[in-house]
């Protein structure tokens, strides 16, 4: 009892310890309370009822909705980032893929030099046979420059039978 | 310059992510709410208050991994963004300080229904430092020191304003009883 008092006495001067506070608080919490302190009991009685009051709206939400602003910031982020490097890859990717190859007799070439010579050489085998397909248009050439003197023969032979009429009448 | 825009860059992306926030700031949301009730005798507004407050929290996370005791900070913080509340409207929303206990009038009497209320009113009536030193002495259970941190004042100021706002409730509850007592008797 002198204890108590004594204690309380410390409480409102303010100079009690949060383990003395807390002596006191169990002493008034258990109920046996001596009848002078009575008034006293509802003080700590008051104290415990507020320390249960929690806030009432979901503050979570506003984290949630905060985090959602977040979430979609690096989704658009990562999406761009995705498509930015999908880009950037195929662009890459594009010389290589134009190491291009010939087939030669089924076969799959993919030297360029083997494949150039074997073109080259195609094409000299192509112009040969050019160059023979082509003589007999020469000659074609040829007949048609004799006919052309042939023409030039009649015409002058018509010329020579016109003179001769004019030279009749006139005798 | 860069070394400090990449420092910079660098803790925002190393910020608390909301499972941290929620563990370390969230935790604390319902004695911050109990302060912010407490400075601005609402609740509404208390609830108002703790939404602010933790939103401008969230927005400035990167800044938070450095503070070492997070309930002496937020706290701190949400006593500070009251008392910006109380300046902003102080013509409604805060007594006077120097305003002391008056005996409750009848009506007032029969709305309060109990002793507890009464002393929950004894409470509210005390200057908003004192009240606020009172609670978070003796329903959040808070060292003098960060009591100290929270309220910018020295240690000694704390003690003083506790003894004082202890005193005060003590003298009410004793003209409380005494009255009770003497209505009891007649």
């Amino acid at each position: 009892m002198e204890m108590m008092n004594e204690l309380l006495d410390k409480y409102f001067r303010g100079e009690t310890s949060l383990h003395e506070e807390a002596e006191l608080k169990k002493y008034f919490a258990l109920g046996n309370v001596e009848k002078e302190h009575e008034p006293y009991r509802a003080l700590f009685g008051v104290f415990a009822e507020e320390k249960q009051e929690t806030v009432k709206a979901p503050l979570k939400k506003v984290i949630t909705k905060q985090n959602q602003i977040k979430t979609l910031w690096i989704k658009t982020f990562s999406y761009s980032g995705i498509a930015a490097a999908l880009v950037l890859a195929l662009w890459i990717q594009r010389p290589q893929q134009n190491g291009d190859y010939a087939v030669i007799h089924g076969r799959r070439i993919e030297s360029p030099e083997y494949a150039q010579q074997y073109a080259e050489k195609k094409l000299n085998s192509v112009n040969e046979i050019l160059k023979d397909g082509l003589k007999p248009m020469k000659r074609m050439e040829i007949v048609k420059k004799n006919l052309q003197l042939l023409n030039k023969i009649s015409e002058t032979q018509d010329k020579m039978n016109e003179l001769e009429k004019t030279h009749t009448i006139n005798n | 310059m860069s070394d400090v825009r990449c420092s910079t860059f660098l803790r925002h992306y190393k910020c608390m992510e909301s499972t941290q926030f929620n563990n370390q700031v969230l935790k604390h949301s319902d004695k911050l709410f109990r302060l912010a009730k407490s400075i601005l005798r609402n609740a509404d507004a208390a609830q108002d208050a703790v939404q602010d407050l933790i939103v401008k929290l969230w927005e400035k996370r990167s800044v938070l991994d450095d503070v070492e005791n997070m309930q002496a900070f937020t706290m701190r913080s949400m006593r500070n963004l009251c008392l910006d509340t109380i300046r902003q409207n102080r013509e409604e929303d805060e007594l006077p300080v120097e305003l002391e206990y008056v005996e409750p009038n009848p009506y007032q009497q029969a709305e309060q229904k109990d002793l507890a209320s009464r002393i929950r009113r004894m409470i509210d009536n005390l200057p908003e430092l004192q009240r606020t030193i009172i609670r978070m002495r003796d329903v959040e259970e808070i060292e003098i020191s960060e009591i100290a941190y929270i309220t910018l004042l020295t240690e000694n100021a704390v003690s003083v304003n506790l003894s004082r706002a202890r005193q005060k409730i003590r003298e009410q509850i004793l003209i409380e009883q005494k009255r009770v007592e003497e209505t009891v008797w007649k």
